[in-house]
């Protein structure tokens, strides 16, 4: 198996549009949430969100968006884009300036893109609604590929051109986990010498507030602790959008061009709860499996392990059962390893939280700090006995695991290591 | 409420309400001011003069601002996908707006053969009112132009080549190489006024032979197309190696067994020589003997029956 490293990130998130500034609201806990504008309605009791600054998205018709002068998105391929659509090539282009690629590197058939995000269930509403209002053959001739799960890698691999292997991923909130993990497998079998790994979502109305009826949103109106998993009062996850990208690159490929690494990806592990179709495994059974067999496969022993950016996302059942999960496989190590949910800073990104997260890790193995569970004023009991950071750690963890769980009972964990 | 009546542009009108009003200016908010207006008069009056404009402005808004200059002196040869970039899926964001401003619908059918700005815009003319649409725009590479031309080279001035019902339009690049630069002239080679005019002829002679000549089912026959006279010759330009002669001709009279016709030449923008009148004589396939041979299968390959003399 070759070894797969990560040379590039790019971040447009709500705590920071670019590595330096995600990186400084890690350090410093600061939290992206707001009393999100478009919630402030009677009939909505969710008020928090994290929202992405610096973009207006709010219409359907994308040439009204704006965006950072530092971007340009010519029309034609704006016109097939989701809000995520331009959040995730505004990454892409951080991510690919980030590792110093140039098109040559990236537009090869050993070269892929593998990306995650839930469509846009704010465009496709849109496209529907006037399909009945003015017939089918005035539908936007871009609507579909604008709003269906699958936007990203459309979008990216044909204005990128990209030319190897190209997917989307689709397992809810552990999606771009997946994809990073396939990514990886595609590094280590040898049949791609790069891939780049996109997680995405609209953040908006229609992709968060869907949530409500199965009551997994805070309803906290306060956004400095809307978002607090693994406290005590915790009530619900605070919505988030935006896109990562992660430049995945082989041994081979990272010496030929004298890349600077952030990490390398050792190896991942996956298990399904096989339980419930929305609700974890009350035990963490599935995690708990996830976490084993990604630390078998990278060869990583318990008492490695530094930090986990657990996937706690602020729910009173999910991040209980994570913590169960977390106390089968480290409770009876000696070291235990430091772990924090950063959705307290950013929110739940969905199917862009494992790629974001796994970012994150980057960031902190690279520039040597834990970044803190924020917003913990009472520990959540079925916690005692883990070490979960209350205030980021100043220190270079050496082996991270990145947990991520979806609907189904799907379950990833990812393992960095530092080089 | 008013009722809807036929105007003489033969155009349904019905009544253009101001909710209409709101909604297409909601529909036109990213094109220029004029294609508001002139779509607002289109839609209350039905005057068909406006369409161009409305289409230009629909059309404008779909390209990219760097290649939009071109719009601004566009002839109707200005090809939609090759000189614009717009690509099939911006064609139908074109149409899907177009059914919209001039409430019509259009089926993917009948967009297939739209390659020019001007098969565009006689497209929606017809539609509009309801006439037949035309045959749509062919074009000629060099070898299809060689094979169905009695004159070949060294003596054929035409390069690639288009042709509709109203006219033909090619192209020839002035290489240089032509036997007769070597003496015309001395050390100093430009291209004789009376090839111009031969070139002229040579796509008059294309276009009857590839054109909508208008007598149904009959096909003219390229061995009896002979020149009979031109009027009204002027040049304007020196034309030499290097220059890309743009050559355009239109039937003025079309009637068995003469055409006439009107030419012009340009070099880029600049008018290189026009001529008011050249007229040929033609005859129908079945008005001839035919030899032995088929001549459908067999390509003209003798130079020695060019028939078009300047």
């Amino acid at each position: 198996m070759r070894k797969v490293y990560i040379t590039g990130v790019g971040f447009i998130t709500s705590i920071g549009n670019d590595a330096a500034s995600v990186s400084e609201s890690l350090r410093e806990l600061r939290h992206g949430m707001v009393q999100y504008a478009p919630f402030q309605k009677a009939d909505i009791p969710v008020k928090v969100a994290a929202p992405i600054r610096d973009f207006i998205t709010e219409t359907t018709d994308a040439e009204d968006w704006v965006f950072p002068a530092r971007y340009t998105i010519r029309r034609e391929a704006l016109r097939g884009m989701a809000p995520h659509g331009v959040y995730s090539y505004c990454a892409m282009q951080q991510a690919v300036e980030d590792a110093k690629l140039t098109e040559a590197d990236w537009s090869n058939p050993q070269t892929g893109l593998y990306a995650a995000s839930a469509g846009s269930p704010f465009l496709l509403g849109h496209h529907l609604e006037r399909m009945r209002k003015m017939g089918v053959m005035r539908c936007a001739p871009l609507g579909v590929v604008a709003a269906i799960s699958g936007t990203v890698n459309f979008n990216l691999v044909s204005q990128f051109k990209i030319k190897g292997a190209s997917a989307g991923f689709s397992s809810a909130c552990a999606s771009s986990a997946h994809a990073i993990g396939f990514a990886y497998d595609e590094i280590a079998m040898g049949r791609q010498k790069r891939m780049f790994v996109v997680g995405a979502e609209d953040g908006n109305v229609e992709s968060i507030l869907p949530f409500a009826g199965m009551r997994a949103l805070s309803l906290q109106t306060d956004p400095s602790i809307a978002s607090r998993p693994f406290d005590a009062s915790r009530d619900g996850f605070v919505g988030t959008g935006g896109a990562a990208v992660l430049v995945l690159e082989s041994e081979e490929e990272v010496k030929r061009r004298r890349a600077k690494i952030y990490c390398e990806v050792a190896g991942w592990g996956q298990a399904s709860d096989g339980y419930n179709v929305a609700i974890s495994h009350p035990e963490g059974t599935g995690l708990r499996m996830a976490i084993e067999n990604a630390l078998n496969y990278s060869d990583t022993t318990v008492d490695q392990v530094d930090y986990v950016n657990a996937h706690a996302t602020s729910t009173p059942i999910g991040d209980i059962s994570e913590a169960k999960a977390l106390k089968a496989i480290f409770g009876h190590s000696p070291t235990r390893p430091a772990i924090s949910s950063t959705k307290a800073l950013t929110g739940h990104g969905l199917s862009l939280a494992g790629a974001m997260e796994a970012g994150f890790c980057a960031l902190a193995i690279k520039e040597g700090f834990m970044p803190g569970s924020a917003h913990i004023t009472k520990l959540e009991p079925a916690c005692e006995g883990l070490n979960i950071i209350r205030a980021t750690l100043p220190h270079r963890p050496n082996v991270v695991l990145s947990n991520s769980c979806g609907f189904g009972g799907a379950n990833v964990c990812l393992v960095f290591r530092s080089v | 409420m008013a009722q809807a009546f036929n105007n003489s542009s033969g155009v349904q009108l019905k009544p253009f309400t101001s909710e209409d009003d709101v909604n297409l200016r909601e529909s036109l908010k990213r094109c220029s001011a004029a294609s508001y207006e002139a779509a607002a008069q289109f839609r209350k009056t039905g005057n068909t003069e406006h369409l161009p404009a409305i289409v230009l402005g629909i059309i404008e808004r779909y390209v990219e601002p760097d290649l939009r200059a071109k719009l601004k002196d566009a002839d109707d040869d200005l090809r939609v996908i090759e000189d614009l970039g717009i690509d099939s899926l911006t064609m139908m964001e074109i149409v899907i707006l177009v059914e919209d401003v001039l409430q019509m619908s259009i089926n993917n059918e009948e967009l297939r053969y739209l390659r020019t700005l001007g098969d565009v815009k006689t497209f929606i003319e017809c539609k509009v009112r309801g006439l037949p649409l035309p045959k749509p725009t062919k074009f000629l590479p060099i070898e299809q132009i060689m094979s169905v031309m009695p004159i070949q080279p060294p003596f054929l001035f035409l390069g690639e080549a288009s042709i509709n019902a109203h006219g033909a339009n090619a192209k020839y690049k002035i290489s240089g190489q032509e036997f007769f630069l070597q003496g015309h002239f001395k050390d100093n080679p430009v291209l004789p006024a009376s090839i111009m005019l031969e070139a002229l002829g040579q796509l008059a002679v294309l276009f009857l032979l590839e054109g909508q000549i208008g007598e149904a089912g009959k096909v003219v026959d390229h061995r009896t197309i002979f020149f009979t006279s031109c009027e009204g010759v002027r040049c304007h330009r020196i034309c030499k190696p290097g220059d890309v002669l743009i050559l355009s001709i239109k039937p003025k009279r079309l009637k068995s067994p003469l055409a006439t016709f009107e030419g012009q030449i340009r070099v880029g923008q600049e008018k290189a020589a026009i001529a008011e009148e050249i007229t040929l004589t033609f005859g129908f396939a079945e008005e001839v003997a035919q030899p032995v041979q088929n001549s459908q299968s067999t390509p003209v390959t003798a130079p020695t029956q060019a028939a078009v003399n300047a």
